[in-house]
């Protein structure tokens, strides 16, 4: 390429796409590493979810509602409603990681006649809009899956799991102060890896072919008032146009609106200056709405569906539900959780603590990489209400501390509990193993603590007594923060454990009888009696 | 329209596209200034959020003001479950606190009592700040602090020890160590004062049973014998030394309860330097306790002489009996009494003693070398002629 | 851009309109839909305060001339609760023309009759019976088991009954239950057991006379727990409390006592036949106080003092426990 420095050039179009592809890929890196405690401010460090028009539609479906910043999305769907899919070469991060990617490994010292030939439609693009089908019709169903494939997600979640801890192994303490681990993170890597590798193949491959996000904004392109338009008057049928075409959208005949990324490298390419951006050019020249086979689509609103009934009806959600599935302060109650986690693993990010973990099975199929607490690896900082801010969807509702721990206005409802710890005295250094300890007790935050102690003497084995505190859990104030499980000196399997059981988020789960009404102080009221 | 076949391989020369319309110019103009525009909103919402978000709300802890009904608290806090020392239960006594500068107890009939222990050694003065926190000894680890010196301390009933350092702003590393022994009473601090008195101090003028040495400070107060210490002689550091005896004087209790002895020591001619408290058995007399001793300087010589206050009765017994143990060893001579008081005179293993009893006060020159001024000396003392 | 076919290059009017409608048209639509549907507040999950539906009362006037508590003994089921119902002035005196009456019995268990656990299929019968008889147009059945429901429909012999009498038995489907709200001692907001009570307009409960090993005994006021759903299991951290929130939450129109086959120990599930002891009495009543306590006193044998919730109950003024001094017969049969 040469670099010849043109003032034209500045203002051309395909240009401006370059600088704000730079812009928003910055942006979106930013406000990765942003989202820490130390840094966080009030950047809007979900911004590029809340944009996501997909997100805002399909919780809309399962929820009924726009939750809050959602709404931010309308800013999208209504320029892509005038001028086709510029979310995805201008905006979409992902989007601009395979633009490069491809760029750097894909054919471009190959000869031009390849290049050409790479970027021809291919049937196999219609793939994104079955799976665009089969996971509205999870939603209409009842169940949120869109996070696996949708762009932003599964980026974000990429880089909260595996790439920034990945970075923090190479350069320790760039990015967490102490290294930050996730379980199973090496799943979401390899898939990173492959679906990027895939570029060499395939230049786009996982917008073109896989993109749920860019079906649905395909498909709101079916409307669009302007397009890339091809004068056949001027063309002289070099597909040249091709050359560079990131959308696969044939340029060279009728254009596919659906696949159109407007990106505007096939009017630069043009040496007969036949392509333009123009309004309401006619309609036989262009291939309106999006090619999705029917038989393929039914198959998908079909796979769709039977996600959603035979993964609940596997019961993970229900009655068998897994007792380490914990979740952040501030969830919704399971259904309703599934029902509007995105799997973007904000809420991972931004956690202090380490504590958050993706799930994989543990909440059946639908909950794989939704956010649940593994005590092992971290405890909730009791006034901390990071990942409800962070959230995106309302999955986690955006609490205050006040909510959370049931001071100020919310005493009479007291605390949120995340589930309840367990004593296993097999494992308890003072029940079972004649050791003083209690560092459960002492880390307990709540006051008066739920954990307390009894001291007692008992004759070790040496045959001289010993006088110990022995711990015990007082379940109407244990919020299930898990740092007792933490510090637990038996650090293999602790010897207090905390389980979901009592979580206050869902009222079958409910441990102690409160009337339904929750409230610490007012639990202790009542059992006074 | 042109038909140009396609070429069947091999690459063509890049175009470059150079015609660009004005709507195109002033769109790309638009987003440019849109996405500047964007940068900048991010980075002003950036700086504005809300705190509550990162940290507690003082305003929310109001409503944990009340305590938990039915749930106590940890072992510590709660006094039935505690096994260990129930001093550091106790909570805080309102009592008049030694350092708070607040009125010292000057006149109060009683001295504070030892329960003090625990209060931290504060003093209320310009230019000086607490090196460290105060220490705490009571009898038995008293030698932690003084080592060799605790035995005799204990022979005097220390009861406790409280110290403390103070940085002298002024003067930087310099520093002033303050030491409160405490006795079981007026009597067995002065007893340990005098033991460790320095023959080269100088006395104060705020405490009459005190001297000042080149670097320190020390006196008896009440039942506390107080060492004030400076850690260099820079003139800063020893007004500051200084002032803070002068403080500790101010705010320690008068007391000369049982001291009455002491008081009774003539003035005239008294080597300053000389006076000694001895417990019990002066003069080898198992009768003989709280026994003040002095030196006099009389017609030339310098007389040792020792007094003792108790009840009239016990003064008499005593006075027999030494002049007993006197006749035993050597030879003793009464003489006439001498206003109220009655006499004896005796010479044991070369030294005369000329010992006198009246009412309650037992007292008398010993080893001296000259009898007659030792008669003259305790004649003269009877006649009220030598105060 | 040169215009050399101008058919070929622009767009017709119509079309041109169309389309600018259609896109125009989605615009518009996404942006209403979308702020209708906008939720710009959070909430806190699992504190929302739901809004719960109160039970109307189904009880009759009360009267000062007939009795409100009927006592009657025998041997044969029918016999001896038609008896206690006409001490009580005859079923009519509950029952109208056309009333939709919902029998609520005590199916907790898949029990068979003889082990007294259940309400009988012969009483079951009989106060159907007396329903028809009294002009109902309805008569339902339903409980929320704690077995499986449709186990213990069967075993207990009473979808027999159902079946034979044609009676509308309701299972506890999921779709059946709705939040209740009560300003109950421990019962605020719970998950209620209600498509039973959409349309009716007389309840009657039908309880055994049961042994309980957690609060002493299950009778008529206890009988009303098969109402609840959700995690009913919580609630044995404050029986007594509930047991007599049931007195504030259910004013039926009739409560009746089947004392014929008593389960004096072992209970509430029983399983022995050395478990039952024949007291041959029927209990009917409009005070499920009153009732019980006949029923704990005279049926079961044992001191009422023990029977917390009765005097619970008494204090908030729900039930009157000295039912000698109320209007009641003893009766026969």
């Amino acid at each position: 390429m040469k670099f010849k420095f043109n003032p034209q050039d500045l203002l051309k179009l395909r240009n401006v796409r370059r600088v704000a592809q730079v812009f928003f890929f910055s942006l979106f890196l930013f406000f990765v590493f942003v989202t820490d405690l130390r840094y966080l401010k009030g950047y809007p460090v979900s911004l590029f979810l809340e944009l996501d028009p997909l997100v805002s539609f399909a919780t809309a479906i399962t929820t009924h509602t726009v939750y809050m910043g959602l709404m931010w999305s309308l800013l999208l769907i209504l320029p892509t409603l005038l001028f086709g899919r510029i979310f995805c070469n201008w905006i979409c991060p992902y989007g601009i990681l395979h633009h490069f990617t491809g760029w750097l490994l894909g054919k471009r010292r190959a000869n031009e006649r390849e290049r050409i030939e790479s970027n021809r439609y291919k049937k196999l693009y219609s793939l994104k809009y079955i799976i665009l089908i089969a996971m509205i019709a999870a939603a209409v169903g009842g169940t949120l899956q869109i996070g696996w494939l949708d762009p932003i997600c599964l980026f974000h979640r990429s880089m909260s799991t595996v790439i920034l801890p990945a970075l923090n192994l190479f350069f320790p303490s760039s990015i967490y102060v102490r290294q930050y681990f996730h379980v199973g993170a090496w799943i979401i890597g390899f898939l990173l890896l492959f679906l990027v590798g895939m570029n060499v193949l395939i230049p786009r491959f996982f917008c073109r072919v896989l993109c749920p996000l860019g079906a649905f904004l395909g498909t709101l392109s079916s409307v669009t008032l302007w397009r890339i338009d091809r004068d056949p008057t001027k063309c002289v049928d070099c597909d040249l146009c091709l050359k560079n075409c990131e959308g696969a959208s044939d340029p060279q005949t009728q254009l596919r609106k659906s696949e159109c990324f407007v990106c505007f490298n096939c009017i630069e390419d043009c040496p007969e200056d036949a392509l333009s951006f123009k309004f309401m050019p006619p309609l036989k020249r262009e291939v309106t709405a999006p090619v999705v086979p029917g038989r393929r689509a039914f198959l998908g609103t079909l796979i769709g569906l039977g996600f959603y009934a035979f993964g609940r009806a596997s019961g993970a959600s229900d009655r068998n539900y897994d007792k380490k599935v914990i979740r952040p302060p501030g969830s919704v109650e399971e259904k309703d959780f599934l029902d509007r986690c995105i799997k973007c693993d904000q809420c991972i990010r931004t956690c202090p603590t380490n504590v958050l973990q993706p799930a994989w099975m543990e909440s059946g199929i639908e909950g794989i990489w939704t956010p649940i607490l593994d005590m092992k690896i971290g405890s909730c900082d009791v006034n901390c209400v990071l990942c409800g801010q962070v959230c995106p969807t309302g999955a986690i509702q955006r609490i205050s501390i006040e909510e959370k721990t049931g001071t100020g206005p919310f005493v009479k409802e007291g605390p949120i509990k995340l589930g309840t710890a367990f004593f296993d005295r097999g494992r308890c250094l003072p029940w079972a193993m004649e050791t003083p300890c209690v560092v459960c007790e002492e880390v307990c935050p709540v006051s008066p603590k739920a954990i307390f102690s009894r001291e007692v003497t008992i004759i070790k084995r040496d045959g001289n007594p010993i006088t110990l505190r022995q711990p015990y859990m007082d379940p109407a104030l244990c919020i299930g923060c898990g740092i007792c499980e933490h510090e637990c000196p038996v650090t293999d399997e602790a010897a207090i454990r905390v389980t979901a059981v009592g979580e206050t988020r869902s009222r079958e789960r409910r441990l102690l009888m409160d009337g339904g009404v929750t409230g610490a102080v007012m639990d202790l009221e009542k059992r006074q009696r | 329209m042109a038909n140009e076949k396609k070429p069947a391989a091999g690459n063509r020369r890049e175009f470059v596209r150079t015609h660009v319309p004005l709507a195109e110019r002033v769109a790309s103009a638009i987003i440019v200034v849109l996405l500047a525009a964007i940068g900048l909103a991010i980075a002003i919402k950036g700086k504005h959020f809300n705190p509550d978000i990162f940290a507690v709300r003082t305003d929310s802890l109001k409503s944990t003001t009340a305590a938990v009904v039915g749930k106590g608290g940890t072992a510590a806090s709660m006094p039935e479950t505690k096994t260990e020392n129930p001093v550091a239960a106790e909570a805080p006594k309102p009592a008049a606190e030694e350092g708070s500068g607040e009125g010292g107890a000057e006149g109060s009939a009683a001295a504070p009592k030892p329960a003090e222990k625990g209060q931290p050694l504060e003093i209320a003065l310009a230019g000086i700040k607490p090196m460290s926190d105060t220490e705490f000894y009571n009898s038995d680890n008293l030698f932690e602090k003084i080592d060799g010196r605790a035995p005799a301390y204990q022979g005097f009933n220390v009861q406790a020890l409280r110290c403390r350092s103070f940085n002298v702003l002024a003067a930087a590393g310099s520093f002033v160590d303050v030491y409160e022994y405490r006795f079981d009473s007026p009597v067995d601090a002065f007893g340990m004062f005098a033991l460790e008195r320095d023959p080269k101090g100088q006395p104060l003028d705020f405490a009459p049973d005190g001297y000042s040495g080149e670097m320190g400070y020390f006196y008896r107060q009440g039942a506390v014998y107080v060492q004030i210490i400076a850690s260099d002689v820079k003139p800063e550091t020893l007004a500051l030394t200084k002032a803070i005896a002068l403080n500790r004087a101010k705010e320690l209790p008068v007391d000369d309860h049982g001291l009455a002895g002491r008081r009774k020591l003539p003035a005239a001619g008294m080597l300053a330097d000389s006076v000694s408290f001895v417990l019990e058995n002066a003069q080898g007399q198992s009768d003989f306790k709280d026994v003040f001793q002095a030196k006099y300087n009389f017609d030339g010589a310098v007389l040792p002489y020792f007094i003792m206050v108790t009840q009239p009765d016990d003064a008499a017994k005593a006075w027999k009996s030494f002049q007993d143990f006197c006749a035993r060893f050597g030879k003793a001579e009464v003489l006439p009494d001498v206003n109220g008081g009655k006499i004896f005179s005796a010479q044991v293993f070369g030294k005369w003693k000329v010992v006198y009893q009246r009412e309650g006060e037992l007292g008398g020159v010993f080893d001296a070398t000259d009898a007659g001024k030792a008669q003259a000396f305790i004649e003269k003392y009877l006649r009220g002629e030598i105060k | 851009m040169s215009a050399t076919n101008p058919n070929e290059q622009s767009v017709n009017r119509r079309e041109f309109l169309v389309r600018l409608g259609i896109t125009g048209a989605l615009i518009a639509g996404t942006g209403l839909v979308a702020r209708k549907l906008w939720q710009p507040n959070h909430f806190v999950p699992g504190f929302e305060k739901e809004k719960g539906m109160q039970l109307r009362s189904y009880a009759s006037e009360i009267s000062k001339v007939l009795p409100s508590l009927a006592i009657a003994h025998g041997t044969e089921h029918e016999k001896t609760i038609r008896a206690a119902m006409t001490a009580l002035g005859g079923m009519n005196r509950f029952i109208q023309h056309g009333d939709v009456v919902m029998i609520k019995p005590n199916v907790a268990f898949d029990r068979p009759p003889a082990l007294a656990a259940t309400t009988h299929p012969d009483a079951l019968r009989a106060v159907a019976k007396l329903c028809f008889e009294a002009g109902a147009s309805k008569v339902i059945v339903a409980d929320n088991p704690i077995n499986s429901p449709t186990g213990c429909f069967f075993k207990s012999g009473l979808t027999a009954v159902a079946a034979e009498m044609n009676l509308d038995l309701m299972y506890p489907e999921t779709n059946s239950f709705a939040p209740l709200s009560l300003t109950g001692e421990i019962l605020k907001e719970w998950t209620f057991f209600n498509t039973p009570f959409k349309k009716a307009t007389k309840v009657i409960g039908l309880a055994p006379c049961k042994d309980h090993n957690l609060c002493h005994a299950s009778m008529t006021t206890k009988n009303w727990y098969g109402l609840l759903g959700g995690r009913r299991n919580q609630f044995h951290q404050h029986i007594h409390s509930i047991v007599s929130d049931f007195a504030l939450m259910m004013k039926p129109t009739l409560v009746i006592l089947d004392g014929m086959n008593v389960l004096m120990s072992n209970g509430p599930t029983g399983g022995r036949l050395s478990d039952v002891k024949p007291m041959n009495t029927i209990v009917a009543g409009t005070d499920m106080i009153a009732v019980d306590a006949y029923g704990y006193s005279h049926l079961l044998e044992r001191d009422i003092a023990e029977l917390t919730y009765l005097h619970k109950a008494q204090d908030r003024g729900l039930g009157n426990i000295d039912w000698k001094n109320t209007l009641y017969k003893e009766v026969q049969a």
